[in-house]
């Protein structure tokens, strides 16, 4: 079977800096790919990437046999990639349900609808008309993951969405990912904590420097080496 | 870069750079009168440019109301000369005086602009003077009042000899201008403003004092520009609330010129004044149509070559004709 | 007594054209972040358009208006999708350039095609009509009409901000239009619709200016700082203000102008930069 996503050669500069690649990697349909590594690893770059929005990128990105390489970051979103990036970016000027309909507004028919939404969200329900910036941490970053959903992907990456959040509250989100992943939605998490992440993963890649050192099944990898691979010892 | 080959280049152009100082420098001696009178215009010009490039190109402060300066220190030179019969040549320097205390409640108002707004701002506060310079009666009020006959003489008594002393003067304050502009710009002060020109958070980061640069730059052109209202206002004998502090003459010829000779370098200002008195005295029969084709060209450097006519040239070469930098080459 | 209360009026009344003005540059300043020098050449490109479309075809000065309404929006969309678009987010020196630019090319567009003389449209006598209040007040009916028409295009451009989907796109692309396209939105199109909107208030007040006021090639500018006071005064981004912002503006001026015709102008810059000192970020502040 074709992979949902097949990244061949990637790599990220900014200016002179090279941040990332070559990389390699795929994510099937229905599979929860999980990218860890130490800060400044480059997985937010490689998130960036995948999207159109990095420095500057070479490589081959192709989604559902189609190379997307070359598209806008908004053609990408519409074809059905959805990125819940790092540090949430809310729009600060909209309503709770307003943020989430700009991402229903790109138009994908799918599982995911307000109903759904906010039926995984209960808290979102009450709060639909409040601007999002009187949303605590945890909420905001559902309204975050809520806006992908709401744009129906294929294939949806989390840029460490448990970022400063409580330990319930990242359980609470962290519940919901292979709830999500059982729709057929390909799922790629990016954290610095490695437990939290290798424990909903279906595979993992770990990258050290910009590059990919250890991949594999959590099942079938001892935690020792992936936390040697991790720090590069 | 290397083009270690054409760095002869960049020697013949200090060698004509220096060549036309000199010639500059004496010029009254080899030229006609309404040619001395056209480089007095070009020398006054240049300073205004020299410094909205200071101001813009470096310190981001992109003001479209630097002629209120101009038209302050040309009414400060009339206050002094005519009013209070202070010595003439005396006036010429407290004139740069005036624009330099007039900056300071300007900078109050203008700097609380964001840098986006004030470019509007400073237009606001150069109207404003403009017309409570108006309201002068002793100034003639909106019409304006010529220097008295008295003040004229005292710059010569035959009009050759005015049109030079004037000349020389303009080419004092066009050096001086230049002269310490550059030493400003070779300072420690500079090294920050190059910074800031480059990459204004990182230059933050690395705890270049922003708004003092911003403060420095603003208050070092206030003076420069009175100078030259003062020294334009001796050449046209006369001020006015519109044209002493013309905004076509003394901000929108100025922007053009900068912006198509190469903002954010001192070479720039000097190429597009040039290229300005070019195209003014080819191009002047061609009425409105003169300022379309600056308008075109100045948005058109902006979406292609954004440092301008000098940008151009600078490519090619691998050195600044006027260089900033002590070290020859800074590691990136 | 009465006199005084009539000026104010009157003052008030010109506010709501002020305000007009002012609209389209709030709203450009909102949501693009930048101010656009050229915006009082632009209101003045349309009176002349609007001028030359009655001169064309005899018809009137309110249908010659609103024919150029839908040029004003396509005209607006593709100036910021071609040109404006090309400079946004690079800092403020190029989008200030090119605004520059685009306002002394349009200055001089017009002086080389019309003149410099100074125009008026005329409104067919409804510029003249008055009514009499009682106190020594009179409102002019063409006034009282803009003043209205101001207040609905506040009514209608806030609804539209707020309580429609575009509006809401349009929130998106200014709040962060790299996350914009992330969800799916084409910030450039958004953007470029936002200035199309612009474009609309611009000609809908070309078209009062023009029957209101004289106007000439060089009339530009003077709109500009006019408008660009009042969103400051308003503060930034907010409507409301930018209507309050105008009528401080046009009260300031009619009362300044009981000194003596010369103190009008003056009287106005300098309520606006007392008020500007007292309170930077203007009187209602979005945040
Ligand atoms: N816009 C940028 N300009 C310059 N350098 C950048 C930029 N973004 C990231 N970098 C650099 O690239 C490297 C990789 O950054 P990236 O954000 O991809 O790492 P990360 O693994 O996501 O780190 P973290 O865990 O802190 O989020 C870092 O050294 C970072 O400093
Ligand atoms: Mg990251």
């Amino acid at each position: 079977m074709d992979a949902l996503l097949d990244i061949t050669d990637l790599s990220v500069s900014y200016g002179p800096f090279h941040a990332l690649g070559p990389v390699s990697l795929t994510v099937g349909a229905g599979e929860i790919v999980s990218i860890i590594g130490a800060n400044g690893a480059g997985k937010s770059s490689l998130m960036k990437a995948i999207v159109g929005q990095a420095g500057r990128s070479e490589g081959k990105i192709v989604f559902e046999g189609e190379d997307i390489t070359a598209r806008t970051t908004a053609q990408i979103a519409r074809a059905g990639i959805a990125l819940v990036p790092e540090g949430r970016r809310l729009f600060p000027s909209l309503t709770v349900e307003e943020n989430l309909r700009i991402g229903w507004e790109v138009g994908r028919q799918g599982a995911f609808g307000f109903d759904e939404i906010y039926a995984l969200f209960p808290a979102l329900a009450e709060r639909r008309t409040l601007h999002v910036r009187h949303l605590s941490g945890g909420q905001q970053q559902m309204v975050a993951l809520g806006r992908g959903l709401l744009a129906n992907p294929k294939l949806l990456l989390c840029d460490e969405i448990s970022l400063g959040l409580a330990p319930v509250v990242i359980a609470d989100l962290y519940r919901i990912i292979p709830e999500i992943r059982d729709r057929g939605i390909g799922i790629v998490i990016v954290e610095q904590d490695i437990t939290r992440s290798l424990a909903v993963a279906d595979r993992f890649y770990c990258l050290l420097e910009g590059r990919v050192n250890l991949s594999g099944r959590p099942t079938n990898t001892n935690r020792d080496e992936v936390a040697r691979h991790y720090f590069g010892m | 870069m290397q083009h270690p080959n054409r760095l002869w280049i960049v020697y013949l152009a200090r060698a004509a750079l220096f060549a036309a100082a000199v010639v500059m420098a004496v010029a009254p001696m080899l030229l006609a009168t309404r040619d001395i009178a056209i480089l007095t215009e070009f020398l006054s010009l240049l300073t205004i440019a020299i410094m909205w490039n200071l101001l813009a190109g470096y310190a981001d402060i992109v003001s479209v109301g630097q002629h209120a300066f101009v038209g302050v220190g040309a009414y400060a030179l009339f206050g002094f000369a005519a009013i209070a019969h202070v010595d003439p040549y005396l006036a010429i320097p407290l004139s740069a005086l005036v624009a330099l205390v007039v900056a300071l409640p300007v900078m109050v108002i203008i700097f609380r602009l964001r840098t986006a707004y004030l470019a509007v701002g400073s237009w606001v506060v150069a109207e404003t003077i403009m017309l409570a310079a108006g309201k002068l009666s002793a100034f003639g009020g909106g019409s304006g009042i010529s220097l008295p006959v008295s003040v004229v003489r005292g710059f010569g008594s035959r009009v050759t000899e005015r049109y030079a002393t004037i000349y020389w003067i303009a080419f004092a304050v066009a050096a001086l201008a230049l002269v310490a502009t550059w030493l400003l710009m070779r300072s420690r002060i500079g090294l920050g403003l190059t910074a800031m020109r480059d990459n204004e958070e990182g230059a933050g980061v690395v705890g270049v004092n922003l708004i003092g640069l911003r403060v420095l730059c603003f208050l070092w052109t206030a003076p420069f520009l009175g100078l030259a209202g003062a020294v334009i206002t001796l050449q046209k004998l006369r001020v006015s609330p519109p044209a002493s502090f013309s905004i076509i003459d003394w901000t929108v010829y100025v922007i053009f010129i900068v912006v198509i000779g190469g903002i954010g370098s001192f070479e720039g200002p000097i190429i597009g004044t040039v290229v300005f008195f070019l195209i003014r005295e080819y191009l002047s029969e061609i009425g409105v149509w003169h300022f379309i084709i600056l308008g075109v060209l100045s948005i058109a450097v902006v979406l292609i070559e954004p440092r301008g006519l000098w940008g151009l040239v600078r490519r090619l070469l691998p050195a600044d004709v006027i260089p900033i930098s002590r070290r020859r080459r800074v590691r990136r | 007594m009465g006199e005084l209360a009539n000026q104010i009026v009157q003052g008030v009344l010109v506010g709501g054209l002020y305000a007009m003005y002012a609209m389209g540059l709030s709203l450009s300043v909102g949501v693009m972040r930048f101010v656009n020098i050229a915006h009082g050449d632009l209101i003045v490109l349309f009176s002349f358009l609007i001028l030359a479309l009655i001169h064309a075809t005899g018809i009137g000065a309110l249908p010659a208006t609103l024919m150029t309404l839908p040029i004003a929006f396509v005209g607006g969309y593709f100036l910021q999708r071609f040109l404006l678009q090309r400079v946004l987010g690079q800092g403020v020196l190029p989008i200030i350039l090119v605004t520059f630019g685009l306002s002394i090319i349009i200055q001089n567009g017009l002086l080389g095609t019309f003149g410099a003389d100074t125009r008026r449209v005329s409104g067919g006598g409804f510029e003249t009509a008055t009514l009499r209040i009682g106190g020594g007040i009179n409102i002019g009916v063409l006034p009282l009409t803009i003043f209205i028409v101001a207040i609905l295009m506040v009514l209608a451009l806030d609804w539209l901000l707020y309580r429609t989907r575009l509006g809401a796109r349009i929130r998106a692309v200014s709040d962060d239009p790299a996350t914009a396209n992330l969800v799916g939105l084409p910030s450039a199109r958004v953007y470029a619709t936002a200035m199309g909107i612009v474009g609309v208030t611009i000609a809908i007040s070309a078209g009062f200016m023009s029957i209101w006021t004289n106007f000439d090639p060089t009339a530009g500018p003077s709109r500009l700082l006019i408008a660009f006071e009042a969103v400051v005064l308003g503060g930034l981004g907010s409507l409301w203000g930018t209507l309050v912002g105008g009528i401080i503006l046009g009260v300031a001026q009619a009362l300044g102008a009981q000194i003596d015709v010369s103190w009008q102008l003056l009287a106005g810059h300098i309520v606006f930069l007392v008020i500007f000192l007292a309170r930077p970020e203007g009187l209602f502040p979005k945040y």
